[in-house]
């Protein structure tokens, strides 16, 4: 005699309890497109300096980053070095960085690699500035998500005089710059 | 019973302090919490940027509207015909910058030469080609590898010079494309230093004598080499003030007059200026506030270079081409500079 097959209660949870767990499990890892945090476009930043005043935190939640692949790795770096420094090493008085954020370590002749010390930067944007003007434009401001506090209504967007911050995915929540995006922050 | 006492503080001055509690509270969360950034934060670059008009020794006669898309390569040929080439076209213009002819090419070229033949040289990222003036692509050269990044050719009778920015090496072909010497590599028992070459800049240019300069961009400066890549001399001028060269990497762009004077771009701050044969500055050609880009930047610092290229033409004038505005600025020399 063919023994019918039965989808009993046991079977109903066991699937139910697998949807469940993979619709979490997908669910963390596409949080919802209406998800949104605030991030700076470096395309339109002026590195007015606002961003280190005006966050709600002490230093700001907006630090410098770098884009190696846009970096010379040049020994005059506008971004490091004060315009006219009287010489090219780590001498505070040579020091573009108000607060010693940015570090510089030699690489090879005649190549140098720059680094950020996050707890130290507090956003001005000075060597953004430098590095735009005189160099490749490697260095540029973002929003830290793991500092930002997400306000609702951001104090430094508020304040920001290019309208350079937006609502981004938290899925995308930086725009960094890439060669492929012609260093504009986004495609 | 009701109470009868009478409170030692009115109700109105109660009132009164929740008032001033309450904008005081309300002005707290709503103003800047801390004061501006003192001067140590500060960077003010446009004194940088700023020139004495007394120093200005070239003014614009004439701009030439280019009718291609993204323009980003330059030459001028010794009967005084100009060539541009921008996406999938190249112009050739007369020296009034009526177009005379186009053609389609695929892409955009990065930069091109005018051979003593009349023939053009084209070059992409990673190769050369060969076209005739009324185009016709005569032949292709050899493909050099992702690593090469071609940004300026220049030819004479024998040679081809191809600047190749992604190996920091001048390329020497002979007119048919075959591969006869590499220049600039670092060499300390030829007492050459090797081309620092920080972002996709190196530069190639005759000078009036025909002999070949290539921009040293990491030394801030100019190499001399013979041919087989010999360093004949150099000369560096790495400095903030108007007679050197700042940045990372600077001149971007240089060209001969007949004198020997050599006429350099730079970036970052987008000014073209003129140095004599013996190297001193002779004044400015270009000031930043005359090459600026169009309003639509928001950082006219933060942008590509607005200049790509930059020529001498046959009779003389210094020819800028700037992409942004698709346009070729004509500079030429005030009257009270010219020769007497």
């Amino acid at each position: 005699m063919e023994q019918e097959s039965k989808f009993g209660r046991r079977d109903f949870i066991r699937v139910a309890a697998t949807a469940a767990a993979a619709g979490a499990a997908w669910a963390a890892a596409h949080p919802s497109s209406g998800t949104t945090v605030w991030q700076l476009d470096p395309a339109k930043c002026l590195q007015c300096g606002r961003c280190s005043t005006t966050c709600v935190l002490n230093p700001s939640a907006v630090k410098c980053v770098h884009s190696f692949e846009i970096c010379g790795y040049c020994d005059l770096c506008g971004g490091y070095l004060q315009p006219g420094a009287k010489a090219r090493d780590s001498g505070a008085e040579n020091e573009l960085c108000p607060v010693g954020a940015l570090k510089r370590t030699f690489v090879e002749e005649p190549f140098y690699q720059y680094t950020i010390d996050e707890e130290l930067c507090v956003g001005c944007g000075k060597c953004v500035k430098g590095c735009a003007v005189f160099g490749n434009g490697s260095l540029y401001l973002q929003v830290k998500h793991d500092v930002c506090v997400g306000c609702n209504e951001c104090s430094i967007a508020r304040n920001c005089p290019a309208n350079a911050f937006q609502r981004v995915p938290v899925r995308n929540s930086y725009l960094l710059k890439t060669r492929e995006n012609g260093g504009k922050g986004h495609k | 019973m009701a109470s009868t006492q009478k409170r030692l503080i009115p109700a109105w001055l109660w009132a009164g302090v929740a008032v001033i509690a309450l904008a005081a509270a309300l002005a707290l969360f709503t103003m800047d919490r801390r004061s501006p950034p003192g001067a140590s934060f500060a960077f003010n670059v446009s004194d940088y940027a700023r020139i004495s008009p007394k120093d200005v020794l070239f003014r614009e006669t004439q701009r030439i509207a280019v009718n291609v898309p993204h323009p980003r390569a330059m030459a001028a040929a010794r009967d005084g015909s100009l060539f541009v080439g921008g996406e999938n076209a190249v112009l050739a213009l007369d020296a009034e910058g009526k177009e005379q002819a186009r053609f389609a090419v695929e892409g955009t070229p990065e930069c091109m030469a005018v051979s003593p033949d009349g023939k053009l040289l084209l070059a992409w990222r990673n190769h050369v080609e060969v076209w005739d003036a009324r185009g016709t692509r005569l032949s292709v050269w050899p493909d050099l590898g992702e690593r090469a990044c071609l940004t300026s050719i220049a030819a004479d009778d024998k040679h081809v010079f191809v600047a190749d920015a992604g190996n920091r090496v001048v390329l020497r072909y002979d007119p048919d494309g075959k591969l006869l010497g590499r220049i600039g590599e670092a060499d300390p028992a030829r007492n050459i230093p090797g081309l620092n070459v920080p972002s996709p800049y190196l530069d190639v240019a005759f000078d009036a004598m025909g002999s070949l300069w290539v921009v040293n961009p990491g030394k801030h400066g100019l190499e001399n080499y013979r041919p087989d890549g010999d360093l004949l001399s150099s000369w560096y001028r790495p400095g903030m003030d108007l007679a050197g060269f700042c940045g990372c990497c600077n001149p971007i762009h240089i060209a001969f007059l007949s004198d020997g004077s050599v006429v350099t771009a730079e970036k970052g701050l987008s000014r073209i200026k003129l140095y004599g044969p013996d190297t001193t500055l002779s004044g400015v050609v270009a000031t930043p506030e005359g090459l600026q880009a169009p309003e639509t930047q928001a950082l006219a610092y933060d942008a590509d270079p607005p200049v790509k290229e930059v020529a001498v033409d046959a009779r003389g004038r210094v020819l800028v081409l700037h992409q942004p505005l698709c346009a070729i600025f004509v500079f030429e020399k005030t009257d009270d500079m010219a020769p007497k």
